[in-house]
C-alpha cells in the first residue's frame, strides 16, 4: 500500500518535474525571443509571458502550489491580450490560445501532486 | 521540388504539419519563386510527395462560421431570365449557320501555294509578305482581305445592337460584345459571303454549347449562357467521365509540372493541350480520345513549370467543311514553337510554317532551353495570330527579348513584331541582329478585339525584376502595362501602366476582359496588386477613378529609381490593409513570435515598400496576386465581376553580388536546371544584386505561413458601382491537419488559389483553384458553396462549361501545381446532371 502510494507519488512527481522543465525550457525560449522582440520595438507580451512560464516551471520543480497561481495569471493575461489583439478571429487565436491552454490543463493536473507534497 | 517541409523542428513540427498551402504562386513567370522553395527547403528534407505537403495545420480549432457549409444552406433561386434562354438558342442557330457557311470557299486551292511558300526559309520574312500587310494582314488569302474589312462595318453595327440590348434589359448591357456579335453572327448567314459584311466575325463562334475561346467567348468573359445546372439541382451533379492525358512528369521533370490547362469545346470535341504540349481531341460527351499530336517537347525546355494554359482554334472562312485544317488548333509550346494541327484529325497543317510549325526562337538569340517558352494560348485577331512568350525570371539582364509577334494564322508567315525598345525591328531585326534583349514580356493570354482591330497585351516586367536603374526609357514606359497594339501592324495604340518602375515582379498576369461599360467599349484590367481598372478600349483612358498615392521610400538600393507616386484603382481593389505585427501567425506562440521578430526586422512600410539588401523587405501583396492568370469572370447579365484572389505576402531580400552563388540558366550545365529551382537565389546576372524570395513568407523552420489566414478568397463586385456584393475565403482545411494528416474538415480557411472561375446563366460560379483539391459551385447571388466534389489532383486550372445533345457539362483539369503543392495528375474531369 505504502509502496504503491509512494510509487504513484513518485510517478506524479516525475511528471511534475518533466512539466516543470518543459515550462522552463519553453519559457526561456519565449522570454529570450520576447526580449529580442521588445528590443525591435514589438509587443511586450512574449517577454512577460515567457517570464511567467519560467517562474511557473521553477515553482513546479519546487513543488509549490504557487506555480498554479502564477500560471493562471499568465494564462489569464494571455487571454486578455489575445482578445485585445485579434478579437474573435479564431484562426488568429490559434497560436495565441491553444498551446497556453494546453499547458494550463497540464498545470492544473499537477494540483493533486502539489497538494500531496505539501 | 515541392518544398515541403516535412521534417521540421521537432516541437513545432509536431504542430505544424502543413504549411505548404501558403504560397500561392502562380505563375511561372515568377520564377523567382523558384527560390522560395529553397528557403523552405533548407531546413527540411524535401519530400516529393506533394500531397502531404499541403496540409495545413490549422486543425481543429478554428471554425469559420460562415463558410463551412458545403451543403446548400440557402438555395437561392437564381433568376431565370428569359434573355438567357434566348441567348442559348441563338447560339445554336449560329453555330449551324456557321457550319453552313463554310462550304463555300474552296480554300484548298489557295492553301497549296501557301504551303510552298512556307517551305521556304522563314528566316527573313519575304518582302512580299510585308508588302501585303498593309493590304490587310491576311494578305496571302485572296479573299481574306474582304473578310477583314467586315470588321469595320460590324463595328458600326454594333453600337446599335448594344443600344437595343441595353434598352431592353439594362443588365444585359454588358453583354454587349457577345450580344452584338451574336447579332452579327446571326445575320451573317443570310448575307452570306456575298456582301463584304459577311464578316469574319461570323466565323467567330459564340460561347454556349461551345467554349470556343480560352476565355469562353472572344471577349474573355468566362460567362456561359447555359442554364441547365442551377443552384437547385447542382447537388445532383455527378462525374460524367474522366479522361487522362497520360502526360505525367518524368523523373527529370518531377516538381516542375503545373499544366493549368483550359480546354476548348467545338462541336462534339474538346480540344486541349497537356502539360508538355501534347495536343489532344476527346469526345465531349464520352471522354473518348479522337486523336493526339505530340510535338515532342523535351524536359529541358520546361521553364519554371510545364504549363500549357490553353489552345486557340481558328476556322478558315475560305475553307470547305471537310478540308484539312478548315478548323485548326494552334498552340505555343514550351520549346517556343507555334504548332497548328487539323481540329478534325490532328494532322499537322502543312500550309502553316514548316509542316505545321513556326519556330519562335527565330531572331531571339542563343537557344537556351527553358529560358524562352510559350505557356499561354496565342490570340487571333482578324487573321493575325499573335503571341508573346514567357521569359524565365531572375536569370540575367541579358535575357531573351519580350518581343510580341504577329503571324498569318493560315500560313504562319511572319507579319510584324513589336519590339518595344526598337521600332525599327517591326519587320524583324537586321541580319545577324536579335530583338532587344531583356525587355518586358507577355507570358499570359492576350485578348483580341476584331472590331477595333486591336490586341490587348498584359505585359510583365523587364528582366531583371527586382532592380531597375539600368532599364531603358522604353522599358520603363511599357513594363507592367496593358498595351493595345494595332493587330494588323503591331503599332502601339495606347498603354496603361499599373506600377511605375516596377521592382516587385508585378507582371500583369490576368487576361483582360472586354465589356461594354456604361455604353463605352471597355476593357477590365485586373492586376496582381489587386487593383481592378476599367479602361476605354479605344483610347486606354480610365473610365473608373484612378488615384495617385505616395509610395514608401524606405529602401536605399536605388532611391532615384523608385517612383515617388503610384497609381491605384479608386474604383475597386482586392488589396487588403497593410500588415501589422499582430498579423504574424504560426501554430504555437513560439513560431508566431519568430514571425513577429521577422516582421520587425524587415523593411516594411506598406504597399510597394522598395527592395532592400541590408534587411529583408516585405512585399504585400506578393507576386501571386491579387488576380493572376486565372483572371476574373464577368457576368454581363447580372452586372457582376467574380474575382478570386490571393492574399499572401512575400519576404524578400536583395542578395549582394558577391554572395550570389547561383548562375543564370544560360551558364548552367545540362541537368543543372531543375536543381537550380532549389537554389538559394536567382542570380539576376548583370545587376548588382541577386534576389531571394520567400514566396508566401513561410517560417523557415516550420514551413508554416508567417501571417494569419485567409490566404485567398473570392468576391463578387458590382460593375456599376464597384462595390463588393459578397466576399468569402476560398479553400477549405480538408487537406490540412497535424502531422500532415488530412483533417477532412470543411472549415473554409481560405487557401492560396490559382486558376479562375466560370459563371453560368444558371446562376453558378464553378471554381477549383484552391489547394483543397475541390471543385465547387458557388451561388452567385449569395456566395455560398452549394456543391463540391473532390478532384483526383489539384484543380489549378480554369474550368469550362459546354453542352452536347442538350446536356450541360462542367469540366476542369485536375492536373495539380508544383508550386501550390497539390498532387500532380493528368485528369480531365467532366460533370453533368444525371441523364
Amino acid at each position: 500500500m505504502t509502496d504503491i502510494t509512494s510509487h504513484s507519488t513518485r510517478g506524479g512527481g516525475w511528471a511534475v518535474t518533466l512539466l516543470g522543465w518543459i515550462c522552463i525550457l519553453l519559457g526561456a525560449i519565449i522570454f529570450a525571443l520576447g526580449v529580442w522582440l521588445i528590443a525591435l520595438g514589438g509587443s511586450w507580451y512574449y517577454g512577460l509571458a515567457g517570464a511567467g512560464l519560467v517562474v511557473t516551471g521553477v515553482l513546479l520543480n519546487m513543488r509549490s502550489m504557487a506555480a498554479v497561481w502564477v500560471f493562471l495569471l499568465t494564462w489569464g493575461g494571455t487571454v486578455v491580450w489575445a482578445f485585445w489583439e485579434v478579437g474573435m478571429d479564431w484562426w488568429a487565436q490559434l497560436p495565441r490560445l491553444v498551446a497556453p491552454t494546453l499547458i494550463l490543463v497540464l498545470v492544473l493536473l499537477c494540483i493533486p501532486a502539489l497538494a500531496r507534497r505539501r | 521540388m515541392s518544398y515541403r517541409s516535412v521534417s521540421m523542428i521537432a516541437l513545432v513540427a509536431t504542430l505544424a504539419a502543413p504549411p505548404a498551402v501558403l504560397m500561392a504562386q502562380d505563375e511561372p513567370a515568377d520564377d523567382t519563386t523558384t527560390e522560395a522553395p529553397a528557403t523552405d527547403a533548407a531546413p527540411d528534407t524535401d519530400e516529393v510527395a506533394p500531397d502531404a505537403a499541403t496540409e495545413d495545420a490549422p486543425a481543429a480549432e478554428a471554425v469559420e462560421p460562415t463558410e463551412d457549409a458545403a451543403e446548400p444552406l440557402e438555395e437561392v433561386v437564381d433568376d431565370e431570365e428569359a434573355p438567357e434562354t434566348e441567348a442559348t438558342e441563338t447560339d445554336a442557330a449560329e453555330s449551324d449557320a456557321v457550319t453552313e457557311d463554310a462550304p463555300e470557299a474552296d480554300a484548298a486551292t489557295e492553301d497549296a501555294p501557301e504551303a510552298e511558300d512556307d517551305a521556304a526559309p522563314e528566316a527573313e520574312e519575304p518582302a512580299a509578305a510585308e508588302a501585303e500587310e498593309p493590304a490587310e494582314d491576311a494578305a496571302p488569302e485572296a479573299e481574306e482581305p474582304a473578310a477583314e474589312m467586315d470588321s469595320a462595318p460590324e463595328a458600326e453595327d454594333e453600337p446599335e445592337a448594344e443600344d437595343a440590348t441595353e434598352a431592353d434589359a439594362s443588365e444585359e448591357a454588358a453583354t454587349e460584345d457577345s450580344t452584338a456579335e451574336d447579332a452579327d453572327t446571326a445575320e451573317a448567314p443570310e448575307e452570306a459571303d456575298a456582301a463584304p459584311d459577311a464578316s469574319m466575325a461570323s466565323v467567330l463562334p459564340d460561347v454556349g454549347a461551345d467554349w470556343p475561346f480560352y476565355g469562353g467567348d472572344a471577349a474573355a468573359t468566362r460567362f456561359s449562357p447555359l442554364d441547365q445546372i442551377t443552384a437547385e439541382n447542382v447537388g445532383e451533379l455527378e462525374q460524367a467521365f474522366v479522361f487522362r492525358t497520360g502526360d505525367m512528369p518524368s523523373e527529370a521533370a518531377d516538381g516542375k509540372y503545373a499544366a493549368e490547362t483550359t480546354p476548348l469545346k467545338l462541336g462534339n470535341d474538346l480540344l486541349l493541350c497537356s502539360a508538355k504540349n501534347i495536343l489532344i481531341s476527346i469526345d465531349g460527351a464520352t471522354g473518348e480520345e479522337n486523336w493526339r499530336f505530340d510535338p515532342g517537347v523535351p524536359d529541358e525546355a520546361i521553364p519554371y513549370s510545364a504549363s500549357c494554359r490553353g489552345v486557340t482554334a481558328y476556322t478558315n472562312p475560305e475553307a470547305a467543311e471537310g478540308d484539312i485544317c478548315a478548323t485548326r488548333v494552334i498552340e505555343g509550346t514550351l520549346d517556343a514553337k507555334l504548332v497548328a494541327v487539323d481540329a478534325a484529325t490532328g494532322a499537322p497543317c502543312e500550309d502553316f510554317g514548316e509542316n505545321g510549325t513556326v519556330d519562335l526562337w527565330q531572331d531571339i538569340g542563343e537557344r537556351v532551353p527553358g529560358w524562352y517558352a510559350v505557356t499561354a494560348p496565342p490570340v487571333v485577331v482578324n487573321g493575325v495570330l499573335i503571341t508573346g512568350a514567357q521569359v524565365k525570371d531572375g536569370q540575367a539582364e541579358d535575357a531573351p527579348s519580350g518581343v510580341i509577334r504577329g503571324y498569318d494564322v493560315l500560313t504562319g508567315e511572319f507579319q510584324w513584331a513589336w519590339d518595344l525598345a526598337n521600332p525599327d525591328n517591326s519587320d524583324g531585326p537586321a541580319e545577324g541582329e536579335v530583338y532587344t534583349r531583356g525587355t518586358p514580356n507577355m507570358w499570359t493570354a492576350a485578348v483580341g478585339d476584331e472590331e477595333l482591330d486591336m490586341v490587348y497585351l498584359p505585359m510583365g516586367n523587364s528582366s531583371v525584376d527586382y532592380y531597375g536603374s539600368n532599364r531603358t526609357e522604353a522599358e520603363n514606359e511599357f513594363a507592367t502595362s496593358l498595351v493595345a497594339l494595332n493587330a494588323a501592324t503591331g503599332e502601339v495604340e495606347w498603354s496603361f501602366q499599373t506600377v511605375r518602375h516596377d521592382v516587385w515582379d508585378y507582371d500583369l498576369g490576368s487576361q483582360s476582359t472586354l465589356i461594354d461599360y456604361q455604353g463605352t467599349p471597355a476593357i477590365i484590367l485586373p492586376s496582381k496588386q489587386g487593383d481592378i481598372y476599367i479602361l476605354d478600349r479605344a483610347t486606354g483612358e480610365p473610365l473608373t477613378p484612378v488615384d495617385e498615392v505616395e509610395a514608401p521610400s524606405l529602401g536605399e538600393i536605388e532611391p532615384d529609381f523608385i517612383s515617388e507616386t503610384q497609381p491605384v484603382s479608386a474604383w475597386h481593389t482586392l488589396r487588403m490593409e497593410p500588415l501589422e505585427e499582430r498579423d504574424a501567425w504560426g501554430f504555437t506562440p513560439i513560431d508566431q513570435l519568430w514571425c513577429r521578430i521577422q516582421f520587425r526586422r524587415a523593411n516594411y512600410d506598406g504597399y510597394l515598400t522598395p527592395p532592400s539588401s541590408d534587411q529583408p523587405w516585405i512585399q504585400y501583396p506578393g507576386y501571386n496576386g491579387g488576380s493572376d492568370w486565372g483572371s476574373v469572370a464577368v457576368d454581363p447579365e447580372r452586372g457582376l465581376i467574380i474575382a478570386n484572389y490571393n492574399d499572401v505576402p512575400n519576404y524578400n531580400r536583395l542578395v549582394p553580388r558577391d554572395e550570389v552563388t547561383s548562375v543564370p540558366i544560360n551558364e548552367q550545365q545540362a541537368g543543372e536546371g531543375s536543381a537550380g529551382a532549389e537554389g538559394a537565389a536567382d542570380p539576376q546576372a548583370g545587376s548588382p544584386y541577386g534576389i531571394n524570395v520567400n514566396a508566401g513568407w513561410r517560417n523557415e523552420y516550420t514551413g508554416m505561413p508567417c501571417v494569419r489566414p485567409p490566404y485567398g478568397g473570392i468576391r463578387a463586385i458590382d460593375i456599376e458601382t464597384g462595390e463588393t456584393v459578397w466576399d468569402r475565403p476560398l479553400g477549405t482545411a480538408r487537406r490540412n491537419g497535424p502531422f500532415g494528416i488530412p483533417s477532412y474538415m470543411p472549415f473554409n480557411i481560405g487557401t492560396p488559389n490559382n486558376g479562375g472561375a466560370v459563371i453560368t446563366a444558371g446562376g453558378l460560379v464553378f471554381i477549383g483553384a484552391a489547394t483543397d483539391n475541390l471543385i465547387r459551385a458557388i451561388d452567385i447571388e449569395t456566395g455560398e458553396t452549394v456543391w463540391s466534389d473532390v478532384l483526383p489532383a489539384g484543380g489549378q486550372a480554369n474550368p469550362i462549361t459546354y453542352e452536347i445533345d442538350g446536356r450541360q457539362y462542367v469540366m476542369i483539369a485536375a492536373t495539380g501545381h508544383h508550386f501550390m503543392e497539390t498532387p500532380i495528375g493528368d485528369y480531365m474531369v467532366a460533370y453533368a446532371l444525371p441523364e
